[in-house]
């Protein structure tokens, strides 16, 4: 444990110092990893650990958008209270998301919530345009902070602090009764443990980062849009971040996001015009067919293989 | 003093089948219990039924005077019952001890997050069923088929149940693990667990009951000591099929 | 009123085209090919590559397109869902990704602005006050026959039947002597051939682009729900169902509206009845 938390301690000191040797520039592609570890964090949290994958996470971090962007570019509440409000909304919706959960798992759990997906894309443009702002979405909202320094500073500050959270939650046993919802279910409740409660309990967590998120992001980009929130493409981006760095670990939806978004980056020069999407994608494919425990536990075995087979557990990392 | 589970004209029906017909039986505390019958006569039904995984059409099923019929399962479990499976199902990825821990866990979410787990506790349990202390670190996939039997027990051990209902203990087992299962049951017996058992085994079944309930298309047919049970006509023609 | 029925049925049979490869691959392998949608893209494209681009006649270029979905479909089932065996969410990922991976191979060669696919038959009719395109109209029909001789081939061949037996119980169809792989193969070729002759004439009803293989996919996923694991005869009636719900909502209530209705359809039916109003048939 003291161990490991060095190693965050560590983390965070890097991150800290970075602004003073990378360009702004980097720093906003960093900016975008911060916020897309955020949404595979929250997205693991469900699918990797409970094992109910979820096709839709936009919706959730899409009612964080929308409600804080809303309230304070339409009603100008300050977003010291519009962001609070935001990531209860996402909570409360959270709750609705569950409620398939009751009764179907698998494919059929990831489908219902793609639906869900859909359905907020098209409501966000009908019902009430006049809030949502429709097609077009909203623009100049207020943002918290501005230039790359603070904002890097500001994304890093969350992400940090919701992975160390989670981090300390799946190290506590209720992490590990979650782990055990996905490796088989009825022996859970056979253990006399109430699997309703937990999974509730997952998905509350889950919205609740994926409200934070949705809502700093909005205030973070200024201006949000139905067609670029409540995408499939987003999907994909969220779900490999989280299973090409390793699912159900807390290190892995970072070490995904940070992977595909520089992944991106760096392809640019090589690779300037769409070709890099392409290769993108192929690249997440093959590690996912691969190795669909991810980089964490590629990394875990090179590891086993250079120590000399030291079988030490390595626990939640 | 009532009986500590009691099952009061039971009828389960899937579909046309009935696959539970008006069955009715009891097992005192600190009494164990054999529940025999040719294939098909409705016995791990009746687990199912006792645990909550099928609800009954009809009849009771009382746990120390309480009808448990409409608790989920969970709730049955934090009254008193537990049952092991005739295939294992242990949570795959975690260890021997890990197994154990979810099985010892309750069922508060509070306590979960900011109690810590009892490493003490696991080690006493796998050590109860058998286990060396070297095993608590190991997984499911590294068990021997009698090992997972253990790790079955333990981790429903682990839910301290007053009553465990044991579904094929010894499939599947070689002739040294049924004799370690058996020393261990009967090791359990005499710390007064309450258990009802079901085995193809009779011979192993034996020396670990107190009384015994044939059963065929399910009913009960005999009731009484194992070999006043094994004895009885009307199981003799069930078993060899008229 | 006779304008609804008109376009009802016109989009049903539409909607019952793009879902039934969809339904195959159900039934037969029990995965989710979320990457169905691209076979619709893929057979949209090579049909606009040979008739728009090259100027080759209409069937030819339907050819070019049926054969480049039967080959996406070996391929996928080949490289990617035989080596993930079954595990259905495996699949479903993996599909989702390669999905978005063809997007970017369509953005590459065609570029990603949309195109307008002419009509594959041309020409309107006029009914009273409602006009149909012939276009549309021959999807409708086309799709009537499809069905059909999808039904003929499952029920009468012995392809069909082997496929029938692998949809019933894959183990025991391999006991029998079945080569289930192969049969899976198959269903997986059939299933991209219907896809790429799906995908022409709805690209020609609205239009061709990088990522139109989401709404097909969804209706699609919204038919093999409702519908229940595919009988190919629950697909026709649910994608009426569908079919003509959007067409009435359109008409009576709101444009911007129709998908809504048919989303909270997937959502209800899946939370009420997860197994689908059809239940589980036989293809």
């Amino acid at each position: 444990m003291p161990r490991l938390l060095l190693a965050w301690a560590a983390f965070a000191v890097i991150m800290l110092l970075l602004p003073q040797v990378v360009s702004p520039g980097t720093l906003r592609i960093i900016i975008f990893a911060n916020f897309l570890a955020i949404f595979a964090m929250s997205w693991d949290f469900i699918s990797g650990k409970t094992g109910y994958i979820s096709f839709g996470h936009p919706f959730l971090i899409g009612i964080g958008a929308y409600t804080s962007a809303i309230l304070s570019y339409r009603f100008g509440v300050p977003v010291s209270l519009s962001i609070p409000l935001a990531v209860l909304a996402t909570m409360i919706g959270g709750t609705l998301f569950f409620l398939p959960a009751l009764r179907i798992k698998g494919t059929y759990f990831a489908l219902v919530t793609l639906a869900f997906m859909e359905l907020m894309y098209q409501l966000v443009q009908v019902i009430r345009p006049d809030l949502t702002g429709g097609t077009r979405g909203i623009s100049g909202i207020k943002t918290i902070l501005s230039g790359a320094v603070p904002n890097f500073y500001l994304s890093f500050g969350l992400m940090f602090a919701i992975a160390l959270a989670l981090w300390l939650l799946s190290r506590t046993r209720i992490g590990t009764a979650l782990d055990a919802i996905s490796m088989n279910e009825e022996a859970v409740s056979g253990s006399g443990l109430n699997t309703t409660r937990l999974k509730l309990f997952a998905f509350m967590v889950s919205a609740l980062v994926a409200g934070l998120g949705g809502a700093f992001y909005a205030h973070y980009l200024g201006s949000i849009a139905p067609r670029a929130l409540f995408d499939i493409n987003f999907v994909f981006t969220i779900i490999v971040s989280a299973l090409i760095g390793g699912s159900s670990t807390v290190i892995g939806p970072i070490i995904g996001a940070y992977f595909m978004t520089f992944l991106l980056e760096y392809l640019r020069p090589v690779l300037p015009g769409s070709e890099r999407y392409l290769v993108y994608g192929l690249i997440a494919l093959v590690l996912y067919v691969y190795q669909p425990k991810g980089i964490m536990e590629l990394l875990r075995k090179l590891g086993v293989r250079a120590g000399g087979g030291r079988t030490g557990r390595a626990g939640n990392v | 003093m009532s009986s500590l589970l009691v099952l009061d004209n039971v009828v389960k029906r899937f579909g046309g089948i009935v696959a539970t017909n008006g069955l009715s039986f009891h097992v005192d505390r600190g009494e164990s219990l054999a529940l025999i019958g040719p294939n098909g006569a409705g016995k791990t039904t009746i687990f199912s039924l006792i645990m909550g995984e099928h609800r009954q059409n009809s009849g009771t099923i009382k746990l120390n005077g309480e009808e448990i019929s409409n608790l989920p399962t969970h709730k049955r479990i934090q009254k008193g019952v537990a049952r092991t499976y005739q295939v294992p199902r242990p949570f795959s990825e975690m260890d021997v001890a890990g197994n154990i821990r979810v099985g010892m866990m309750p069922d508060n979410l509070w306590q979960m997050i900011t109690r810590g787990a009892d490493p003490d506790g696991e080690l006493a349990i796998a050590r109860s069923v058998g286990f060396r202390d070297a095993d608590l670190s190991r997984k499911p996939s590294e068990l021997s088929m009698g090992d997972l039997r253990k790790l079955e027990l333990a981790r429903t051990l682990a839910t301290r149940p007053e009553v465990m209902l044991l579904d094929e203990v010894f499939a599947g087992l070689t002739v040294g693990e049924i004799e370690q299962i058996s020393h261990l049951l009967a090791e359990k017996r005499k710390q007064g667990l309450t258990y009802i058992i079901v085995s193809h085994d009779l011979r192993a079944l034996e020396p670990l009951v107190d009384r015994a309930v044939a059963m065929t298309f399910g009913k009960a047919i005999a009731e009484g000591s194992f070999s006043d049970v094994m004895d009885d006509e009307a199981v003799r023609s069930a078993y060899l099929g008229q | 009123m006779l304008q609804v029925l008109i376009q009802g049925f016109l989009l049903s049979g539409l909607y019952a085209l793009i879902a039934v490869g969809f339904t195959l691959i159900f039934s037969v392998g029990r995965v989710l090919n979320l990457a169905y949608g691209a076979y619709l893209m893929i057979g949209g494209y090579a049909y606009f590559y040979m008739v728009q681009t090259l100027g080759m006649p209409k069937l030819p270029g339907f050819l070019f397109a049926i054969g480049m979905g039967a080959l996406a479909g070996v391929l996928m089932y080949r490289i990617l869902v035989k080596r993930l065996k079954g595990d259905q969410v495996a699949v479903e990922i993996s599909t989702l990704i390669l999905a978005v991976v063809i997007q970017a191979g369509i953005v590459l060669v065609f570029n990603d602005s949309s195109k307008i696919l002419h009509p594959i038959v041309d020409g309107v009719w006029r009914i009273g006050s409602t006009t149909i395109t012939n276009n549309i109209l021959v999807a409708m029909v086309a799709s009537w026959f499809i069905l059909g001789g999808l039904l003929l081939f499952v029920k009468k061949t012995h392809v069909g039947r082997a496929m029938q037996a692998v949809s019933m119980d894959a183990k025991g169809a391999r006991i029998s002597g079945i080569n289930t792989d192969r049969v899976n193969m198959m269903t997986w070729a059939i299933s991209g051939a219907l896809g790429a002759v799906a995908g022409v004439f709805f690209a020609s009803y609205t239009q061709l682009n990088p990522s139109m293989w989401v709404a097909p996919l969804i209706i699609a996923v919204a038919v093999v729900i409702v519908g229940g694991i595919g009988s190919i005869v629950g697909t026709l009636i649910v994608a009426h169902i569908i079919g003509f719900m959007e067409i009435i909502t359109t008409t009576f209530i709101a444009a911007e509206l129709r998908g809504v209705f048919t989303m909270l359809l997937i959502i209800g039916v899946l939370v009420i009845r997860p197994q689908g109003l059809f239940g589980r048939g036989d293809l």
